[in-house]
């Protein structure tokens, strides 16, 4: 199943057994430091779960030898590590819903297929109804994954009660609980070790993984990019892959190119840990708090996120007026839980497109494409992004699940708008 | 919490304030850049931002969205780019 | 448990108190923590650790403490994992552990230590993924956690202040008083926050001489000064988070949420002045009960008249150790030996103070306490908790020592709590004098001072605060005098040579704690550094040091200094891991603050609500609004109850309450042109004294919102938008105006709570208006023409008559005053037009096709809705350029379709997905509203159906999966009922 050539160290309860009596030594680097070379076939731009995951899927799906990956600070620092961990694939939308069912079902088998456990937990995922008037809404979105084979399930009342007796959903609530869509496939993965494991994965299959090395520029001539400039100096490739996810808008601008794109801030926060309380994922939004989404992680803590801060922002320093936002809604879903603290918050940068939905094309040049506007929706797509986006760059032909995800689309009108918000990230 | 300057009210707590966009990327002329392009500029972020917990002016801020200080505020009125 | 040792009475108080933990009763006394108060009745098991189920006992005094969690109350209302150093003891106060099962001396869970060399650093993300990780995942999940997630909570509602002040100083220890009393004379507004219940940080113990005074009477005088300057002070007090320059602080009294407050703190100028934190020395076993921090039992003694053992082994590399000693000494403690990590090169011998260190170390040794330099403490041996220290010199050679001792008392020096992210940057530097890190850059409005400057001794740290107290009031403007600074002697200075760790044989590292609740080891490390984890943020992730609910303030600065001894570098170049907000845990409901429960978020009420509510109509929230679904009288369920409603008003009439609706004054001689650019369509040719039905259009050219536009005047319009839509479409409204019309006369202004609307619609409307009205209102009513409206008084008061209808029928808006509005309401009850809710509404305007949100979704192109014609008659209004793309034109984008079951009975409904046939294809379309209709006697729809498919005729599949149906349907036009539109233009 694993796809590991045989001079990785293999894990399992065996080698920990082993590494017991041989000791800390018996343990390999997860990704090597191998020198940066002054020449690549690919270069792809950020080691975070995207660039990652399209370094292991060049080398591994389309036999490329020469890649590396260059990152500005440490694998995996970005939103990879940021982000409140849940996957899902239940999107309203065709072009959506496809994409991120191919991202779930692979997360359903990464552990196996990277050799390393990065804790699929298909625990459900929750999206609540306030009223009576937003079961159809639900039901569209739900009715639409069932018919394209995705698992989806409406939930009245006594079904909710059942499945999350936790929510105590017919408590009395300024904005009552009266059911939800469930997908239960849906849930939660450790989201450090996807970073960890594709970078795992991708340096034993050759890719040079080189932290602390900035990209500041792209070195063009003859209508065709040649290379990179980075702050270890000018690195040549056939072909640049930017996947640098919360700074898109910069990469535009070193490529001379106005993007739909704005950088806001996205915040997370967890609680202290502790005894499980919460058993799935839920997704609560009302007109009195905002947006809570929360899930209780196996350490015990409960991680929660909302909405965008509210304004660009590149400072990752999270306001306090969102944390109480967020946090007043879990307490509108737990009132029990009052006197539980928070432990730490803590915000990324996102891309947010003008539709809500990615970029994935290439960007001024035929060989330089961009991984980008992930908006809410990056570590969950990381699986399918990784794969979908090599063969695209391999081949020269973006596969059929990605190709809705285009630039031209806001000026042809192939727009996707999962929510119908339009072309502002922060609704009015 | 940074205080934006709002020309009526005077220097007011952020969390009067609404965002609503930044301003289209420059040299966009048509109606699809105004709506759908955005400056990516980590220095200058120029914005359409509404007092809606104060006079409910609408505003046309500028400010530096990596350090989140505005650099200068002025009425949206008269001076919409 | 070991006899109860020395106990002299508490600062706080007098008297006794009486608590129990894990069911068993002690005696404390007032002024107490509960781990003050434990201690002293012996016990020293206080917790278990997370991943081994180790038994720990008390490591710090303060919120450093990683072990000494409880879970406080009882079932109804827990709270969990309260540091028992921050819990103030009071009568009655229920304690249990954590983390345990059957008991805190018994936990079977402990077993997993057998397996210790197996789960180290990450094992996790090495194995479980046979067959899959859900599978181990709930027994994982129950083994982690700490406390018990509370059955319910009932906190009150935590106070909110908001402060003003010239300067916030956050830390009242000597540094942070000097601070305040420099800055306070100098004129400036000053805030001081303190943590702890009690001002003076170190001086509890060290009590100095400052300014000629013992350092008690000085800080006596101190903050009566203070007070006289009028400084506010605020005790256990933290400052959590710097809100982008508005500072939070977070004061949980006693250390149990209940009487909580949140301030948000305008300061001009920050200065930091937390001290700093001590940091433990790493040995085999060094998480034994019984050992902890020097400064810990040193504020034990101090503050609670506890000692924490009888017999002790101080271990330090510092001279501090050494007056501590001699103040354990004289608590009555019994110092068996002080090892001394430092080499001779940190002698006393010619330091100005010197003699002075060398005549302590001599009265010392004269009490019986061996000074063992150049030593270390190895190992702690016990088997419950610590019976033994073993010493070996540190030069190779020399001979192991066992010294009997049931405590040991460890220093590594200290970590000047940075505050790092308070401040922007978090810029910090390496200082080798101290083993840590100091602030590095400041600027005028984020001043450190003390200990985050790297002044530790007692002199300097005063003056340090006394400069920057000085420098922070000249920044925010205030010029006295800030007098001189105060001159203080202490302890000796600690002349500390960085000592993290004790040497260890390679297998003795799995027993080596650095973060005790995680249970990371330097053996973990190890294993982090061989799989490449070598940077300190990614070993902080990967092995969990410091993430735990310390946050690190007794794990993270010692782990850094390990991990840069394992990797060979410079703890400078190794750095330490980036702290996140807040700075300490805060307390959800304190978070919350007001906005909780009812409260959360404004409920907005019509003028009728209270009437609703009295009569039967069951409210239900629409955004803030809450509005009538049906009324209970009119049958025994919602939906019966919605039939019936609806069936009267086509049979004769009803009410209902439109005062939801968004209500905006377009003014100024340029109103209409304005009108004309907001909406498709054009406003300017509404003649007045009429209206028409609109669209507006969002910029990217999908539908916006709808509504009527009433031209009130030539130059005055009121704009009426559905009722979700209020708020939004105001400041869209005000937006271009600003942006494009400021200079164009034309004026917005909301009047959506100034009009109460009534809709009276149905065939018997006008005859009851006409009844009710009186007779001046008889010849505007027979000669009203749709759409038409009419203004004149009821009761005395404003009323506007418009003749429109959302319901099919002949139907009336009554807009009148808030005042008027429930008489208005009740006379047209009684005169036999009876109330009807918004699902009755729902059934009428699908019956007649029309819109609401369902199909407005933001989605929907006007072109999509059938309104080309609209289109085709605009000019360049908002939205309209961006129509042309070509998508929009495509076959498969959506149009608005009526739908009936082919069979004409059964029933379907909205959110189904409409295919071309059963099979398992990609959607066409979907419904967006579906409703019985008792009228037309079958379910009706509106739906979204491709282009291509939706000629009237077509059949397609409504396909319902959730909810089971699969329901042929048949396209017909939206337009259900009265096609001609017949019975609401009589």
């Amino acid at each position: 199943m694993s796809t590991l050539p045989a001079s990785a160290r293999r894990y399992s309860a065996w080698s920990l057994l082993r590494a017991r009596y041989a000791g800390p030594g018996y343990w390999r680097p997860l990704w090597s430091g191998r020198n940066l070379q002054p020449a690549y076939d690919v270069v792809i731009v950020g080691a975070g779960g995207h660039g990652l995951a399209t370094a292991f899927h060049l080398v591994r799906d389309h036999g490329l030898r020469r890649v590396a990956v260059l990152e500005k600070r440490l694998v995996g620092y970005g939103n990879v590590g940021r982000n409140t961990t849940i996957v899902r694939s239940n999107y309203l939308l065709p072009e959506n819903h496809y994409f991120y069912e191919d991202a779930l079902r692979r997360w359903e088998t990464l552990s196996r297929e990277l050799n390393y456990n990065v804790m699929y937990s298909p625990r459900g995922v929750l999206d609540l109804a306030l009223t009576n008037d937003d079961f159809p809404a639900l039901a569209r979105r739900g009715n639409a994954l069932r018919l394209a084979g995705i698992d989806a399930e409406l939930l009245d009342l006594p079904a909710l009660e059942r499945f999350a007796p936790e929510l105590e959903p017919r408590r009395k609530r300024r904005f009552p609980i009266v059911g939800a869509l469930l997908q239960r496939r849906g849930g939660t993965v450790r989201h450090d070790a996807v970073a960890w494991g594709y970078a795992r994965a991708a340096s034993a299959l050759g890719v040079d993984i080189i932290e602390d090395c900035e990209v500041t520029g792209v070195r063009a001539a003859g209508g065709a990019a040649t290379g990179v400039e980075t702050t270890r100096g000018h690195v040549q490739a056939e072909q640049i892959v930017f996947a640098t996810a919360g700074h898109t808008g910069t990469i535009g601008t070193m490529l001379e190119t106005a993007l739909p794109i704005e950088t806001h801030l996205l915040q997370a926060m967890v609680s202290e840990p502790i005894k499980p309380l919460l058993n799935s994922v839920v997704v609560y939004v009302s007109p009195g708090h905002g947006e809570t989404y929360i899930c209780q992680s196996d350490r015990g803590g409960l991680v929660m996120g909302g909405h965008l801060d509210g304004f660009p922002s590149y400072t990752r320093e999270g306001a306090w007026h969102r944390l109480e936002d967020v946090v007043r809604g879990a307490l509108e879903l737990f009132p029990r839980i009052g006197g539980v603290k928070i432990l730490r918050h803590w915000a990324g940068t996102n891309d947010m497109t003008m539709d809500g939905s990615p970029i994935m094309d290439r960007l001024r040049y035929d060989n330089v494409f961009v991984n980008a506007g992930w908006c809410y929706g990056g570590f969950k797509a990381i699986p399918a992004s990784g794969a979908a986006f090599a063969q695209f760059v391999a081949t020269g032909t973006a596969p059929e699940l990605i190709r809705p995800f285009r630039l031209s689309r806001f000026a042809t009108g192939h727009l996707l708008d999962e929510t119908g918000q339009g072309p502002f990230p922060v609704r009015l | 919490m940074t205080r934006l300057a709002c020309p009526f009210c005077g220097p007011r707590e952020l969390r009067e304030f609404e965002f609503h966009k930044t301003g289209p990327a420059a040299g966009g002329q048509g109606e699809f850049e105004r709506v759908y392009l955005r400056v990516a500029d980590p220095q200058l972020s120029i914005e359409h931002w509404q007092h809606v917990g104060g006079c409910r002016a609408w505003l046309l801020v500028h400010r530096n969205p990596s350090s989140g200080l505005p650099l200068a505020v002025e009425l949206l009125a008269g001076n919409a780019p | 448990m070991t006899a109860p040792p020395l106990r002299r009475g508490t600062r706080l108080g007098s008297g006794t108190l009486s608590f129990t933990f894990d069911g068993r009763r002690y005696t404390g006394q007032v002024g107490d923590c509960a781990a003050s108060a434990l201690l002293a009745n012996g016990v020293r098991l206080m917790g278990r650790s997370v991943k081994y189920r180790r038994r720990r006992g008390l490591l710090g005094a303060g919120p450093e403490e990683p072990n000494a969690l409880f879970t406080v109350g009882t079932q109804a209302q827990l709270i969990p994992n309260v540091q028992a150093t921050q819990l103030l003891l009071r009568e009655g106060l229920t304690l249990r552990s954590q983390n345990r099962w059957p008991s805190l001396q018994v936990d079977l869970a402990s077993l997993l230590q057998a397996g210790g060399g197996l789960f180290g650093a990450g094992f996790y993300y090495k194995t479980f993924m046979w067959p899959s990780w859900r599978s181990y995942e709930p027994l994982i999940r129950r083994l982690a956690g700490l406390g018990d997630a509370p059955l319910a909570c009932d906190l009150p509602m935590p106070a909110t202040e908001h402060l003003d002040c010239d300067v916030l100083v956050t830390g009242a220890g000597p540094a942070g008083l000097a601070a305040a009393l420099a800055a306070a004379r100098a004129g400036a507004r000053i805030v001081l926050c303190e943590s702890e219940p009690l001002c003076g940080g170190e001086l509890e113990f060290e009590r100095g001489r400052i300014d000629g005074q013992d350092s008690d009477s000085w800080l006596a005088a101190m903050l009566t000064e203070l007070d006289r300057l009028g400084v506010r002070v605020l005790t256990s007090t933290t400052v959590v988070a710097d809100n982008h320059g508005e500072f939070i602080a977070h004061a949980e009294p006693g250390g149990l949420p209940g009487s909580n407050t949140v301030y948000r703190i305008r300061a001009r100028t920050m200065i930091a002045a937390a001290g700093a934190l001590e940091r433990p020395i790493i040995f085999a076993n060094n998480d034994l009960p019984g050992v902890m921090l020097l400064g810990a039992a040193e504020r034990y003694l101090a503050r609670y008249g506890t000692a924490v053992g009888r017999d002790l082994v101080l271990f330090a590399n510092h001279d501090r150790a050494y007056a501590s000693a001699q103040r354990l000494l004289v608590g009555g403690m019994r110092v068996r030996a002080i090892v001394d990590a430092r080499t001779d090169a940190h002698s006393a011998v010619g330091l100005s103070d010197g003699n002075a260190l060398q005549s302590l170390k001599g009265s010392l040794a004269t009490a019986g306490v061996e000074i063992l330099s150049a030593s270390a403490v190895t190992i702690a041996e016990g088997g419950r908790a610590v019976r033994a220290a073993r010493i070996a010199p540190l030069a190779s050679g020399g001979h192991e020592r066992r010294i009997s001792c049931d405590t040991i008392l460890v220093s590594g020096g200290w970590s000047p709590a940075l505050y790092a992210d308070l401040h922007g940057s978090g810029a910090h530097a390496y200082a080798p004098e101290l083993g840590s890190f100091v602030a590095a850059a400041q600027s005028d409005w984020h001043i450190h001072a003390g200990a985050a400057n790297g002044r530790l001794d007692l002199a300097a740290a005063m003056s340090d605060g006394h400069a920057a107290g000085t420098r922070a009031a000249a920044a925010a403007g205030a010029t006295g005098d800030s007098g001189s600074p105060p001159q203080a002697r202490g302890d000796p200075p600690p002349r500390l040579a960085p000592f993290a760790r004790s040497p260890c044989p390679l297998v003795g590292e799995k027993r080596q704690f650095i973060d005790l609740q995680n249970d990371v080891t330097v053996a973990d490390l190890r294993i982090a550094l061989a799989e490449g984890f070598s940077d300190i943020e990614h070993v902080k992730r990967y092995t969990t040091l410091g993430i735990g609910t310390d946050q690190g303030r007794s794990s993270a600065v010692v782990g850094a200094a390990i991990l840069a001894e394992l990797k060979g570098e410079s703890p400078a170049i190794v750095g330490i891991s980036r702290s996140r907000p807040p700075y300490q845990p805060v307390t959800m409901r304190s978070i919350a603050g007001f906005h909780h429960g009812d409260a959360v978020m404004i409920t907005r009420r019509t003028p009728l609500h209270d009437w609703h509510a009295a009569h039967g109509g069951v409210l239900e929230p629409m955004g803030l609004w809450m509005r009538p679904r049906f009324y209970r009288a009119s049958g025994a369920n919602a939906a019966d109850a919605a039939v019936a409603e609806a069936r009267r008003v086509r049979a004769h009439g009803g009410i209902a309450d439109s005062s939801t609706l968004g209500k905006l004054e377009i003014a100024g001689p340029e109103a209409a042109a304005f009108l004309d650019f907001m909406y498709l369509g054009k406003a300017s040719t509404i003649r007045v004294g009429r209206s028409r039905y609109m669209v507006s259009l969002r910029e990217d050219g999908m539908v916006l919102d709808d509504g009527l536009v009433l031209r009130l005047a030539e130059d005055r319009f009121l704009a009426t938008t559905s009722s979700g839509h209020g708020t939004h479409m105001l400041s869209h409204f005000e937006h271009y105006q600003a942006a494009r019309w400021s200079a164009r006369g034309a004026t917005v202004t909301d009047l959506t709570d100034a009009w109460a609307v009534i809709v009276a619609a149905g065939p018997q409307s006008r005859s009851t208006l006409a009844q009710l009205l009186g007779a001046a209102w008889q010849g505007p009513l027979a000669q009203l023409g749709h759409m038409d409206f009419t203004a004149g008084r009821y009761a005395g008061q404003d009323l506007r008559l418009l003749r429109a209808s959302f319901s099919g029928e002949l139907a009336f808006e009554l807009h009148c005053r808030p005042a008027i509005a429930a008489r208005l309401w009740e006379a047209l009850n009684a005169a036999g037009l009876t109330p009807y809710g918004l699902d009755a509404l729902d059934i009428l305007r699908v019956e007649k096709g029309y819109l609401v949100s369902s199909e407005l979704n933001g989605q929907t192109t006007p072109l999509d809705l059938g309104m080309e014609a609209l289109v085709i008659s605009s000019s360049a209004c908002l939205g309209q350029a961006l129509l042309d793309r070509p998508a929009f034109h495509e076959a498969s984008r959506p149009r608005l379709v009526g739908l009936r079951a082919a069979d004409g009975r059964a029933p379907f409904l909205a959110g189904a997905q409409l295919t071309i046939d059963a099979a398992p294809t990609r959607p066409c379309g979907y419904i967006t509203s579906s409703v019985y209709s008792p009228t037309l006697g079958e379910w009706l729809g509106l739906a979204l159906l491709a282009r291509e498919r939706a000629a009237e005729g077509a059949t397609v599949m409504a396909r319902d999966p959730l909810r089971g149906r699969n329901t042929p349907v048949r396209v017909v036009s939206p337009v259900h009922f009265d096609p001609t539109s017949a019975r609401m233009k009589v």
